[in-house]
C-alpha cells in the first residue's frame, strides 16, 4: 500500500480525474435559454422571485448577480 | 482508545481537496481575448429568415455592427430597438447592423421580433457557431467591424452608455478610408 507522498500524488490525481470525469459540461453564454426560464429558479414561484429581485434591484440601484439572464452587464 | 492516522485526519484531505481544485482551476483557465487588439472578423455562416446561408465576409466595405442577442436575455431585448434606431439613422452613410440571433428555438425568436417592429438585419444561428467563433463571454456582445473587415470594437452587455459609445465608434470608422 502506497504511503505518504504517493498516496497524495494518487488521491489528488483521482479527484481531478473525478471531477474532470463527472459529467460537467461548460454552458456557453447563448445556450443558457432554458436556464434562464423562471420555473429553473430556486423558488417555490418563480414568478414572485422574479418580481421580488427586480424591486430590490431597484431599491440596491444595482442589478444582476441572480440567475443567469445577466443584469446588463454582460455578467456570465 | 483510537488514534486517527495523520494521513486520514481533516487538514490531510483539506490539503487534498484544495490540490485538486488548484489543479483543476490551473487546467480548466483559458485566457480572454483583448477587446483592443483589431482582428479580423470570422468568416462564419449565419442563416436569413428563409435559412439562406449568408458569410460575414460579403458585408466588407461596409461599417459592420453585429450584435449577438437572444429572446431570453432581458438586456438584449432592451439593446435590440436602440440597435434598430442606431440603424435607421446610419444606414444611408453605408453601416450595416446585423442583429445575429442565438435562441435555439425559432419560435422565441419570431414572438419576439413578432411584438417588435424592426428594419434592421435579422440574421439566426441556433447551433452557436458564430459567436464561438468571436468569443463572445456575455449575452449579448456586439462587435464593431471596419470597412475593411476587421473587428475594432467590442462590448459585453448593454446599458445606455453603451449607445453613446457605439455613436463614438461608429463615427471613427466611418472617417476611416
Amino acid at each position: 500500500m502506497p504511503h505518504g507522498r504517493t498516496r497524495t500524488l494518487i488521491l489528488t490525481a483521482a479527484l481531478v480525474a473525478a471531477s474532470f470525469g463527472g459529467g460537467c459540461a461548460t454552458v456557453q453564454p447563448w445556450q443558457r435559454g432554458r436556464l434562464a426560464d423562471t420555473c429553473m429558479v430556486f423558488d417555490a414561484d418563480g414568478s414572485q422571485a422574479a418580481y421580488m429581485t427586480h424591486w430590490q434591484e431597484a431599491r440596491e440601484a444595482s442589478a444582476g448577480g441572480y440567475g443567469v439572464q445577466g443584469g446588463g452587464c454582460g455578467c456570465k | 482508545m483510537t488514534h486517527s492516522h495523520p494521513a486520514t485526519s481533516l487538514p490531510y484531505l483539506r490539503r487534498i481537496v484544495m490540490i485538486a481544485f488548484a489543479v483543476e482551476a490551473l487546467i480548466a483557465s483559458r485566457p480572454s481575448i483583448a477587446a483592443s487588439t483589431p482582428r479580423p472578423t470570422p468568416n462564419v455562416e449565419v442563416y436569413t429568415a428563409d435559412g439562406v446561408a449568408v458569410k460575414l465576409n460579403d458585408y466588407k466595405g461596409k461599417v459592420v455592427l453585429i450584435d449577438f442577442w437572444a429572446s431570453w436575455c432581458p438586456p438584449c431585448k432592451t439593446s435590440f430597438p436602440a440597435l434598430d434606431g442606431l440603424y435607421g439613422e446610419y444606414r444611408d452613410r453605408g453601416v450595416e447592423v446585423l442583429a445575429v440571433n442565438l435562441d435555439e428555438r425559432r419560435q422565441d425568436a419570431d414572438t419576439f421580433l413578432g411584438s417588435h417592429q424592426h428594419r434592421l438585419t435579422v440574421l439566426y444561428d441556433p447551433k452557436g457557431v458564430s459567436p464561438q467563433a468571436f468569443g463572445v463571454k456575455g449575452m449579448p456582445s456586439s462587435f464593431l467591424i471596419d470597412r475593411a473587415g476587421n473587428i475594432r470594437f467590442t462590448h459585453m452587455g448593454y446599458t445606455n452608455n453603451v449607445d453613446s459609445s457605439y455613436r463614438r465608434e461608429i463615427a471613427e470608422l466611418l472617417s476611416e478610408h
